[in-house]
């Protein structure tokens, strides 16, 4: 059942065996493997409910209602990041771009060497990745459907010989209808408001909806429920509500941000020191191309190929087309150069180039700040820096290969590469991190790390942490490294993974 | 004061989109305040400061008060101020335009002349149903 806070009328006193924060890609396939195996299920949720019928490819309007501070939110550091994230059941699914990537074969390795995950091993993870794929209909995207910027993109991949392709999506039946960051209008993207939820409440799991959990009840250091709020879903301001779920395990899943940032309020399972540290975001850096023929953006399917040429060296390129809005803010220019520009709106494309972070610095604080918002701390440093440069290099000759007239970037001093020779100037340059005027962020990583020293990390392999016990840890920042993709599908792997532990805990009292 | 700075920048940064329709000032001001709004409790004092921040820089760079700067100048100075390597200063005009440039760009009637008809595509995803029914019988055990 998905309760809307117009349906509580007082406060709520419940009890459940589990009671779950957060019903993203972590939260919701805790709340159905166990809702299926008979257990009670209360889950949290901060944000609203929406449905197909709200998605009107409106992309400022969903923006407003199902991102956090509207997709405003950056990071603090240099270059500033915008990292955008849900805030709605469904959590970042349901606005993300539907991509549904097996983690790099040789991170899980690094796991093991670096992080002693070694139970966390390859032949459990390619079973629950395929049982994911076939229950979220994970397929190739269709070249038919993907539309022109894709395609031609991939063209000119394939001039240069780089090794490239069509994504697989959790999309079934998708038409292309270029907002599956902004809800899927046609119910196509498998996020988990249409997949995982509607399964658990099928089997008696409860889903508060716009109720933010404000502390996890412990004595003993044994979790023993969780205490909330019910929220305005448009001022995100208490409504005097509240809520207490009385549970035997709590699972936090509220995501990679807001997951430490709810422990550090509480200075909870930290012992470690590690909570809110060690934050990965697998930044990107976009090329914007202007093409001589049309390109028919935003239609299609907004992320569909990529090219995957580099993908050992950190650098993985997917794309792209943007509604104009979202296109406007990307341009290089302002006044009248900008509405020139936006004038050849048809004509153009954009790509993402993925940098996997290793010699970056990131942290989630719990500082003074109005409203209920963490600070997020985070520079591009290293051979970060020189991996977004070559990504911006590579898509640039891709561009250019594919037939580009003009290609914009966000490097300062290149933000306009008019010929080859442009591109050359590029190529050959060394930059600093404060060049780069804009990146953006969709996969934050880290922060309540897996590991199998107490010291050095926050839960151990089975998601429950080191410090409170019948406390499970379940979304994004347990990865301890990014995957080396998206990570949608490993963390909903891992979550399923952390059910079985979860459910014999329950059985084993 | 927010309102007012939103409708003083907005021809600056929007510059005339020639062949699109007019700006209607009234209507994406009224949209821009709200998606501040919407935003982190910080964004509308930095907006302002960013806004106070421009009128001072603009007024070093040409040499003129800002009452007597025309929109040709103001426009030099958000493309200057955007091209230094400077962060700081460069995230002046990107700041300021974000919502101004939003408010504009999401018009209905300059998404279809820009070839994006948002209805159509709307009323066409309504006229199907994906369900997560399957194709082929459950697998047997
Ligand atoms: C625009 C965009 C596109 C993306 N595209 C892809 C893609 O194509 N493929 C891919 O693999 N990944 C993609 N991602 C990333 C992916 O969606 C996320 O990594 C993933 O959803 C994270 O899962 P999570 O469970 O950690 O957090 P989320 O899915 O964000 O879920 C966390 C939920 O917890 C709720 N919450 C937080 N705190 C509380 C609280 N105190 N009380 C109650 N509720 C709370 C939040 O409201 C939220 O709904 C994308 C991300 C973005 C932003
Ligand atoms: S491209 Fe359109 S139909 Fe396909 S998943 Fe995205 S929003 Fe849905």
């Amino acid at each position: 059942m998905i309760i809307r806070p117009e349906d509580v009328k007082g406060d709520i006193t419940k009890s459940a065996d589990v009671v779950v924060i957060g019903s993203g890609a972590g939260g919701a396939p805790i709340a159905k493997e166990l809702a299926v195996e008979g257990r009670s299920v209360v889950v949290l949720e901060e944000g609203a409910h929406y449905t197909r019928d709200d998605f009107k490819l409106n992309p400022l309007e969903s923006m407003m209602r199902m991102y956090r501070d509207a997709g405003q939110t950056i990071t603090l550091g240099v270059p500033s990041v915008v990292a955008p994230m849900g805030n709605t059941l469904g959590g970042t699914t349901t606005i993300n771009s539907g991509t549904a990537l097996r983690m790099l074969g040789p991170i899980l390795k690094k796991w093991h060497m670096f992080h002693g995950l070694h139970d966390i091993t390859e032949d459990e993870m390619g079973l629950l990745y395929s049982h994911l794929e076939e229950y979220l209909f994970v397929k190739k995207a269709d070249p038919e459907v993907a539309g022109p910027v894709a395609n031609t993109f991939l063209e000119g991949a394939r001039k240069l010989g780089l090794s490239s392709g069509w994504l697989p999506r959790n999309a079934k039946e998708c038409e292309g209808y270029g907002s599956c960051a902004f809800g899927c209008p046609s119910g196509a993207k498998q996020s988990m408001d249409v997949s995982f939820i509607p399964d658990a409440s099928k089997s008696g799991a409860e889903f508060y909806t716009c109720c933010r959990a404000e502390s996890i009840k412990v004595s003993n250091d044994v979790a023993k429920g969780v205490t909330g709020r019910f929220v305005d879903p448009s001022s995100g301001r208490s409504t005097g509500i509240g809520i207490t779920v009385e549970a035997k395990v709590v699972v936090l899943a509220g995501g990679a941000i807001y997951s430490p940032f709810f422990l550090l309020r509480q200075g909870l399972a930290n012992s470690s020191g590690q909570v809110g540290r060690n934050l990965e975001i697998h930044p990107a850096v976009q090329t914007v191309a202007l093409m001589d023929r049309p390109m028919d953006p935003p239609k299609g399917i907004p992320q569909s190929s990529h090219v995957d040429e580099f993908k050992d060296e950190g650098i993985m390129l997917e794309g792209g087309t943007v509604p104009p809005e979202v296109h406007a803010v990307t341009l290089p220019f302002y006044g009248k150069a900008h509405a020139a520009h936006m004038k050849q709106y048809p004509n153009m494309g954009i790509f993402g180039g993925m940098v996997s972070d290793i010699d970056s610095w990131g942290r989630v604080l719990a500082l003074p700040r109005a409203g209920y918002s963490p600070s997020i701390f985070y520079s591009l440093k290293g051979r970060d820096v020189e991996k977004a440069r070559l990504a911006t290099v590579i898509m640039a000759e891709i561009w250019f290969a594919a037939g580009a007239k003009k290609v914009f970037t966000a490097i300062t001093g290149h933000t306009e590469l008019g010929s080859t020779a442009d591109l050359r100037r590029l190529a050959q340059s060394r930059i600093r991190a404060r060049d780069i005027y804009a990146m953006s962020a969709y996969h934050y990583l880290g922060t309540c790390r897996m590991g199998s020293d107490p010291e050095w990390s926050v839960v151990k392999h089975t998601g429950e942490t080191w410090d409170v016990e019948n406390l499970f840890i379940s979304d994004a920042s347990i990865l301890p490294t990014s995957p080396g993709v998206n990570p949608q599908l490993t963390i909903m792997a891992l979550a399923t993974r952390n059910a079985g532990f979860i459910d014999d805990k329950l059985n084993n009292g | 004061m927010l309102e007012k700075t939103v409708r003083e920048f907005m021809p600056v940064l929007l510059g005339t989109p020639e062949g699109l329709p007019d700006p209607d000032i009234e209507g994406q001001t009224r949209f821009a305040l709200e998606y501040l709004s919407a935003g982190a409790k910080e964004f509308k004092p930095v907006y302002l400061i960013a806004a106070a921040s421009f009128k001072v820089l603009a007024v070093l760079l040409k040499r003129k008060p800002w009452s007597m700067l025309t929109i040709e100048e103001k426009d030099y100075v958000a493309n200057k101020l955007f091209s230094y390597s400077n962060p700081l200063l460069r995230s002046i005009p990107l700041l300021l335009a974000m919502p101004i440039l939003a408010s504009y760009y999401r018009r209905e009637e300059v998404q279809m002349a820009l070839g994006f008809d948002a209805k159509a595509l709307k009323a066409d995803a309504e006229l199907r149903t994906v369900t997560r029914d399957r194709d082929l019988p459950p697998k047997c055990k």
